[in-house]
Parts: structure tokens; sequence; C-alpha cells
């Protein structure tokens, strides 16, 4: 063999591996998926807010409904502050919620309870924990730190149409799940679906997204719902009156604001 | 031929003529049974006693759905008699956890132990909820305040953690479809990894009840097996025959395979009920042995072994065709019950006695004609019912009851007096954990368990209103409070928990742990606040166990320190004495829960045995009656049984013995077994008295000839049974200890008692009719 075709075979080689391989695995490391997706979802615009119907249902059939107006301002280096005013249950309306989220350590929290007037940190057992008695945690209602996890491409597949990046995610330490698959939409970077996987290896829960809305030409996921399957407890999130930048701002997320809120945030 | 030949069933006739086809038959059909079983499936849930549409099981589902509740819960108890706080005891509780975490078939949320607890605390000026133990102290000082914390926290200690800082627990719950031994086998291969000063038990319903099923097959394997063995030498000695012997074993397994064959060949479950049907027929088996006594006796008058074998017949043919009725008749009468077990039982246990009065007319026969004639007839030629020292003793036996007759009718009437004194004084009970031998490990797992911990059996109060949000009232949680503290002063009740708790806690430590706190708060508004907080911090299940969704149902469940059936009963009196005394409108409270199903099912087992034995008795008794066709005749034959039974329960009662699940069947199977006895001697004296005309020569025959069968059958059912006073599991003692007791108690009865009652008797039991009523 000369010297020429030997050169040539290694470039056809590499020509051929790079046309055949899909152009997008090739694009996008999933890390990057990840973050983009962590951004579409949980960071969207310089600030946010919306009225939160959250429904919980046992596997019995019963429910209970929760009401609030959730507000959320990204800061910098990461950091994010949320304010939650809840309406209902009528018995604990005007309970209010802060969250200061850091991208590297705990976050901080805050509870105001109007029946004796107190504000309260709580130090809850960890982002693991159960978002007010639902299926989501802290962590799938304000992200987990994208190094927490090794993330792994693992294939394309369309979900209801639309075309997904499927990743796989596996924490470094311990988690609440062993394993995560998630398919991530190639145009939004919204996640369609997520599948959780416990220590025994075991599907308990999922991730649905619902119907998703362009809101000030951002792409919005309107309804959402978590499904335990082991339990078969479940829980369904509704978006209304979705609003980007609308200029919250820093002082909102104080004692003397979680105490008596401004209407105009709250309604 | 003579004329007794034709009273002789056409089976007999044609099993002395072809006795090989009818033991071909017979091993055919019984090969066709034993094919069923192998697809032997076991059934060790005591709560299959009741079906599963029972209320009792009903509500105990509708409470575990309403309050996310798992039916199986693994236990494991941790000992440390040094304390288990130091890092080495809290990293091995950590470790064990995680380890049980990775258990296929374990509910991994909501596993309970120190490391997986959400505990309510404040600290250092803002509320916490995580985990009890969330990370392991490195300073003596921080231990010693972790210490502080925990023992003095009362949504722990007595639950998860005892008083004295020595003992945990990490409570394991099982998916509905898991494997329980599985997953106690895998905890236990865990256990070696962590060897240390710590000492670990493992207990809880899925485990007692996986040991109880391969304690059961212990049982029907090697306990009913040996029980054969013994009986086959005892036979040997007694008959000195080797085929003679195998009739009476081969009657005895035939009976077993096909009753056990056709049980599981329609699909039942093998249970703990019917695992003892393989014992029962063997006893019951034994009834043949009257036939060759009686061929043995005829045998040497006239040495034509047909002949022999259809006079025997002839002879023993009225007896044993009555003793198999009466005896199948007592236990076909337990189909009447409810409870499905013990229906199962009593019909397999009948069908059996049939097949052996069916063997008794053909295999037996048949195995005699193939015996040869020089075997026997060396064996038989000391069968004198004159020249024999036991036929010698036993017609003593009834001279003493002849000569003595008021002295032991007196005598008799006194001991019976004092049984009726002593049966006074029963109590009735039932604890399963009992049914383990007491050096078993789950009954040390759970003594341990109930010293240290809150208790081991547990039940539950839901407390039902139909008004949204009733239990987020002030006044309400108060009343629960109020009942919580009233149950806890049962010295039964080791720990109660409800929503109640929470609620105190959380007042508690929002306000910076101040003990004064420890209370309901006075608005309905706080207490939703303090609940929907508490909710947004613990893992669901937390609240979902204490209450339902709408908040109109509270659950408060109640530690029990024993399985004790009664305890539960006390805790149920003492519920509707407080209610009773203490209003709270529109709110009924439910019991539900292991401990009241418990309860439920022991009152179920025994009302169902007491109407059983009623029912058997009536049966028995007309069958007597129809037997000699007269009531008193009857009313004779059935007082040894009945002053059995008495002095038996009268025994029981004196040595406080619990009136329990066990004893309260064998009552009822007792009848039917133990009446054979007076069924020969009665029968065998009649026919007798017939020929003779002589009542005293007549007893003095029929107590050394039939009554040396009565003698031998009494012995080989007591040594046989007594075999199981070494069973693993104490029903199974129970039941071989009084059988054995009553078989001896009633043959010994029916040889000195029915001729001292004959005597006494002979006018109104018209003695002299008798050769007119039959011919």
């Amino acid at each position: 063999m000369s010297h020429f075709t030997k050169t040539f075979s290694r470039i056809f080689l590499i020509l051929m591996a790079v046309v055949l391989l899909p152009a997008p695995l090739l694009a996008m490391e999933p890390a990057e998926i990840i973050k983009k997706s962590q951004a579409a979802f949980y960071e969207a615009g310089q600030d946010f807010q919306a009225r939160v119907k959250m429904t919980l249902t046992t596997r019995e059939g019963q429910q209970r409904l929760r009401e609030f107006t959730m507000l959320r301002k990204n800061d910098m280096a990461g950091e994010q502050k949320y304010f939650i005013y809840f309406h209902s249950p009528g018995d604990v309306a005007g309970t209010t919620f802060m969250v200061y989220k850091y991208p590297n350590r705990d976050s901080d929290r805050w509870l105001f309870i109007p029946a004796i007037n107190l504000v309260n940190r709580i130090a809850a057992r960890d982002s693991r924990s159960s978002f007010v008695g639902s299926d989501f945690t802290y962590e799938d209602v304000s992200g987990r730190p994208l190094e927490a996890d090794t993330h792994k491409l693992i294939k394309e597949e369309a979900v209801n149409g639309r075309l997904a990046y499927v990743v796989e995610s596996v924490p470094k330490s311990a988690a609440e799940y062993t394993r995560k698959l998630a398919w991530i939409d190639q145009v939004t970077f919204l996640p369609l679906k997520e599948e959780y996987y416990d220590i025994q290896g075991v599907l308990y829960k999922v991730f649905t997204a619902g119907e998703v809305k362009e809101i000030q030409s951002l792409s919005t996921i309107m309804k959402r719902t978590m499904e335990n399957v082991k339990s078969g407890h479940k829980t369904d999130v509704v978006f209304e009156r979705v609003q980007y930048n609308v200029g919250i701002g820093d002082d909102l997320f104080s004692e003397r604001y979680l105490r008596r809120p401004p209407e105009k945030w709250i309604k | 031929m003579n004329s007794s030949v034709r009273k002789v069933p056409w089976l007999t006739r044609f099993s002395v003529e072809r006795p090989r086809l009818v033991m071909t038959l017979i091993l055919a059909v019984t090969l066709l049974f034993l094919t069923q079983i192998p697809r032997a499936k076991t059934d060790t849930d005591p709560k299959n006693m009741l079906p599963e549409t029972s209320p009792v099981r009903v509500y105990n589902d509708v409470v575990e759905r309403e309050f996310s509740l798992h039916k199986d819960v693994i236990v494991l108890g941790i000992v440390n008699d040094d304390g288990i706080f130091n890092q080495e005891t809290l990293g091995r509780i950590s470790r064990i956890t995680d380890e049980i975490f990775k258990i296929p078939g374990v509910v991994v949320r909501d596993v309970t132990s120190l490391t997986a607890v959400d505990n309510v605390l404040a600290e250092g000026g803002q509320l916490a909820v995580r985990p009890a133990v969330s990370e392991i102290p490195r300073t003596p000082g921080a231990m010693e305040e972790l210490r502080r914390s925990l023992l003095t926290n009362p949504l722990l200690v007595n639950r998860l953690l005892s008083g004295d800082g020595t003992t945990t627990a990490i409570y394991v719950p099982l998916e509905p479809a898991a494997n329980a031994r599985l997953i106690a086998d895998r905890i236990k291969t865990i256990l070696p990894k962590e060897a240390g000063r710590e000492r670990y038990y493992l207990a809880g319903d899925p485990v007692a009840r996986d040991t109880f099923g391969i304690q059961m097959f212990y049982q029907m394997a090697l306990f009913s097996p040996i029980a054969g063995m013994v009986m086959f030498v005892v036979l040997w000695w007694m008959f000195r025959n080797l085929t003679l012997v195998f009739a009476v074993m081969g009657v005895a397994m035939v009976s077993i395979v096909w009753s056990m064959g056709l049980m599981i060949g329609v699909g039942l479950p093998v249970h703990i009920m019917s695992s003892m049907i393989p014992v029962f027929l063997m006893a019951i088996a034994t009834d043949s042995i009257h036939i060759f006594n009686e061929f043995y006796f005829r045998f040497r008058e006239a040495p034509d072994k047909k002949q022999a074998i259809l006079d025997t017949i002839h002879a023993v043919g009225r007896p044993v065709r009555y003793t198999a009725l009466a005896t199948a008749a007592g236990f076909a009468v337990l189909a009447l019950m409810h409870i499905i077990p013990v229906k199962i039982f009593g019909l397999f246990v009948a069908f059996g006695t049939v097949v052996i009065r069916l063997m008794s007319f053909s295999l037996i026969p048949a195995v005699l004609m193939s015996i040869k004639d020089e075997r026997i007839r060396a064996v038989s030629l000391k069968e004198d019912e004159i020249a024999h020292w036991t036929s010698r003793w036993l017609s003593g036996l009834a001279r003493t009851g002849l000569s003595h007759s008021r002295l032991l009718a007196g005598g008799g009437l006194a001991l019976l007096a004092i049984a009726v004194l002593g049966i006074s004084r029963t109590h009735v009970n039932n604890n399963l954990v009992d049914w383990f031998k007491p050096h078993s490990e789950i009954r040390v797992a759970d003594q341990i368990m109930n010293e240290k911990l809150g208790g081991t059996s547990l039940a539950y109060l839901a407390g039902v209103s139909s008004v949204p949000d009733f239990w987020k009232r002030p006044e309400a949680l108060r009343y629960l409070e109020g009942l919580q503290k009233d149950l806890e002063g049962l010295a039964v009740v080791g720990k109660t928990f409800s929503v109640a708790d929470y609620v105190k806690r959380i007042n508690r430590v929002l306000h910076q742990d101040t003990p004064a706190y420890d209370r309901i708060p006075d608005s309905q508004a706080e207490i939703a606040q303090y609940l929907f907080l508490f909710g947004m911090a613990a893992k669901p299940s937390d609240l979902d166990n204490v209450v339902d969704y709408p908040f109109e149902k509270v659950n408060l469940s109640v530690q029990l320190k024993t399985w004790d059936a009664r305890a539960m009963r006390d805790v149920i009196a003492r519920v509707r004495t407080y209610t009773a005394g203490h209003s709270l409108p529109g709110v009924e409270f439910k019991p539900a829960g292991i401990a009241y199903f418990n309860l439920v099912w022991n009152d179920e087992v025994l009302s169902d045995m007491l109407r059983g034995f009623l029912l058997a008795m009536v049966l028995v008794f007309t069958v007597l009656a129809f037997n000699f066709r007269s009531l008193r005749w009857a009313l004779v034959a059935c007082t040894p049984l009945l002053f059995t039974i008495a002095m038996i329960y009268g025994v029981i009662g004196y040595i406080g013995k619990d009136f329990d699940m066990p004893i309260s069947v064998l009552s009822t199977l007792s009848l039917g077994m133990a009446v054979d006895f007076a069924i020969h001697f009665v029968g065998r004296f009649q026919q007798r008295y017939q020929e003779e005309g002589d009542l005293e020569k007549a007893i003095l025959w029929t107590a050394a000839r039939p009554g040396k069968g009565i003698m031998r059958n009494a012995a080989l059912f007591a040594v046989a049974f007594s075999v199981m006073a070494f069973a693993p599991l104490t029903p199974y003692i129970t039941v071989g200890l009084f059988i054995v007791s009553m078989m001896l108690l009633s043959a010994a009865v029916t040889l000195v008692g029915l001729p001292a009652l004959i005597v006494l008797f002979q006018r109104g039991l018209k003695l002299s009719s008798i050769k007119e009523k039959m011919p």
C-alpha cells in the first residue's frame, strides 16, 4: 500500500464517521443539553409570576387542592429567590414561603405562619424532600446542580411528535434517585418526560409535561404531572396568568413583605 | 358357609375371594391421589382463617388504604446494653438502613429508622424537619446532645427508641406482592457484617408467619412420619406380624393419601388446620385394631382362616360401622361452621374416616387372607381372654367396677363437681406469638421488643366524623389527646400515637422548645397552619398515616405489649367507657389493625367451636341412640366421654392454661373419637349378653376381649400422639397432650365406669328386653 492510499483511506474513514454520525450527537455534549434545559425550565426570563393550582390525588382518589401565587427572580451568579403566597386551603390562606436558592450550598427557607404571626426559618430535610406535600421535591421545583450528576446522551426519540434528546443522569453521591432519564425537546429544551429510578433500580416517579405555551416568546409548560407509580399518588400542576419580566424588586424578598405581601404581586 | 356369612357385607366377601385384585385396585387409586400431593401449596397467613369478605378484613383494608398504611412490616430490633449513642452503633444503624433500602420488595419511601424518620426539632432558632440521626456526631459533647434531644422527644421514645437509650428498631414495610421470607433472609445476611456489641432481633407478623409455615412443614414431614413409626413399633409388639402391622399402617396411609390428595387436587391450600389431617387420620385408623383383636381370638377358636375373617367382620362390623359414623359425623359437623380452614379440615377428616371404614371391610380382609396360616396361629395361641395377663387384668378392672359401683358413681360425681368449678375459671384468650416455644427466636425477639419499646402488636382506632376539617378543631384534638392518655393508663398499652402528637410537637418547637407549649393550640387556624407546615417539610406518609385528606378521619394507633387477644378486648372496653363518659358528637371510634383482627378471629373460632361442639354432641348422641335403638343406652355410652372432657377442661381451668384456639378446636374433634370405646364396649356387651344371659359374665367377657382391643387402641393412640409433645409449635404439643390424656382417660372410664353404670342402672336399661329387641 502506498503512502498516498494510506493517507487517503484515513481521511476517508474520518469523513465517513463525521457524515454517518447523527449531527446533534456531535454538536452537543449531554451536560450542555441539561444546562440549556435547566435554563429554559427553571431560569426563563429575568423574573416570573404565575398563579399555580396544585392538585394532590391519592391512589384512592382523595384530593387536596393548593392554590398559590409564585414569584421568582433570577439574581447574580445563578442565585434565585422564590416567593410563594398561599390562597387555599382556606385555613392556611396568607401563609407565605420564601426561598433563597444558591448554586452550591443549601437554600435558606422562611415561612410566615399568620395564625401566630411568626416568621420561622425552616431547615428542611434536604432538597430531596417533598415540596408542600406534593410528589415534586424542592429539587424538582427549582433545579439541581448540573455537576451533581454524570450525564449521558442515550438516544434521540420523538415524544408526541416532538424530537427529543434522551439524557441519562446518574448522581455522583446519594440522591433521591439513582438514575433519571429525561426526554428533552430539541427545539425548546423543555423536558417532555422524565423517569426516576430508585435505589432498587425500579421506576418510581414519572414527570409528564402537558400543554406548552409561548409566553412573551418564552416556551412555558402550563400543565405538568408528577406521578409516583409505586404509591399511586399523583400531583397535577396548572400554571395560570404566567408573566415574565414583570420587574419584581429585590425588596419583596424580605421578612417585612413575608408578613404583609404587596397586593399587586399576589393577586 | 353358616348364616353369619350372609350378613357380612358384599364388599368383604368379595375381598376375601379376590384379595389380590382388591389390593391392586386400592393401590392404583392411591397412586392416582398420590400424583396430586406434589402440587401442594401452603397458606400460613392466620388472616385467612376468615374470608377476605369478612367485615373485619374489609374494614382493615379500608383503614390501611385511607391512611396509606402497609399490611406487612418486618421489625428489626437493635439492642446495645451500653446504649446505642456511640459512633459504632449509630454507624451500624445507618449502614443497615441503607442496605435495607436496596432489598427489592421493600417500600423504600416508608422505611423507618433513626436515620430515616422525620424528626421535628428546634435548632438554632429555626424549625428543622430531618432524620432523627442525620449525621453521626464526632465529639462526645455532640453525642450527648443528640442523646438528650432524642430521648426527650415523645415522637420517638417507645416507638423508635427505648427510654433507656439501649434499643432502637428499624421498621421495614413490604410491597403487597413481596416475599417476606426472602426479604427477612436478605436482612439476616446484612447482620453478620455488622457484628459487634449489638444484638439483633427480627420480628413482625410476616416473619412469624413464615417461621410458622416452615415449622408446619416440619410437623407434617417429620412428626407425622415419626408418629407413624412409633405406631408401627407398638403394633408389631402387640401383634408380632409384619403383614398385619402393614395392614393397619396401610389403612392409615391410604386414607391420608386419598383425603390429602383430594384436598390438594381440588386446589385447596394446606393450612395450619389441614396440616393436622394426617395425624388425625392415623389416629382414627387405629380403630381397625378391633378387627385384628377379634380375628386373633376367632382364629384361635376356629382355625379356618376365611371363616374366621367373615366371623370377625360379622361380630365387629356393627361397632366398626357406628364408630366410623360417629367419628365422621363429629368431624363433618365442622363443615357447618363459619371458619373456612375449619370447614375444610372437618370435611376431609370425615372423608378420610369414610375411607378408613371402606378399608376395614375390604383391604383388611384381603390382607388377612394373604397372611400364611401358620404365622398367625403361633401368635394367636396367646390370645386367650382367661389365660393372658392383660385380659385377666382387664376383667379385674371391670370386676372392681361391678362390685364398687356406688362408690365409683359417688366418686365420679364428686370429681365432676370439682371439674365444673375448674371449668368456671377458664380464661378465654389466644396469643399467636405463644404458638412458638418460649425460647424460639420469634418469642425472644417479641419479648425483648415489648420490654424495651411500646409493643409489637398494633391496633388502630379510626376516629370517624363526616365533617371536613373536623380534626383541625382544637376540641377534637384535645379529645383525642384525652383518649390517648386514658388508654395509656392500661398496663398492656405501651404507646399511642396520633395527629395530636404532631400538633403538640410543632407548637412546642415553634415556640423555642418551651415545654409549656407542648399542648393543643386554641385556634383551628393555628392547628391547620402547623399541620400545613409539617406537610411542607416532612415526608407525605407521616401525615397520611394519621389523618385522611379531608381531615374527616384520624387514625389513633395503639401499640400493645402483648399479643393476647384479651388485651384488645380491654382496649375496646376502655374506649367504650371513655366515649360514654366524654362525648364528642358525630364521631365514632372504630377498631382495626392486626391486634383487633386477632381478637375477632379468636372470638369467631371460639364461638364456632362451641356451636360445633354442641352440634357434634347432638349428632354423636343420635348415632348412639340409633345404634343401640335406645336413648338410655346412648346416655350410658356418652357418660365416659362427657366425664373425660369435663375432667380435662377442669384441669385446664385449674392450671390456668388459656382456653385458646387449639384447645377449642380439640373439644369438637375429641367427641367423635373418644366415643368409639363406648360404642365397642356397649355393642359387644349387648351381643354377648344376648348369647350368655348372665350380666356379670357378659361384662367380664366384654372387658377381657373387646376390652383388650380398647386398651390396645388407647395405648396406640397415646404412644403415637405423645410424639407430638416434641413438636416445634405449641398448638401441636397441646393437641398431642390433650389427645393422649383424653384417650387414656376415656378408655379407663369406659373399662371401669361402664360396668358400674350398667350394674347401677340395669333396670332402667331394660336388659331383659334386649334379647327380644335384637334377634
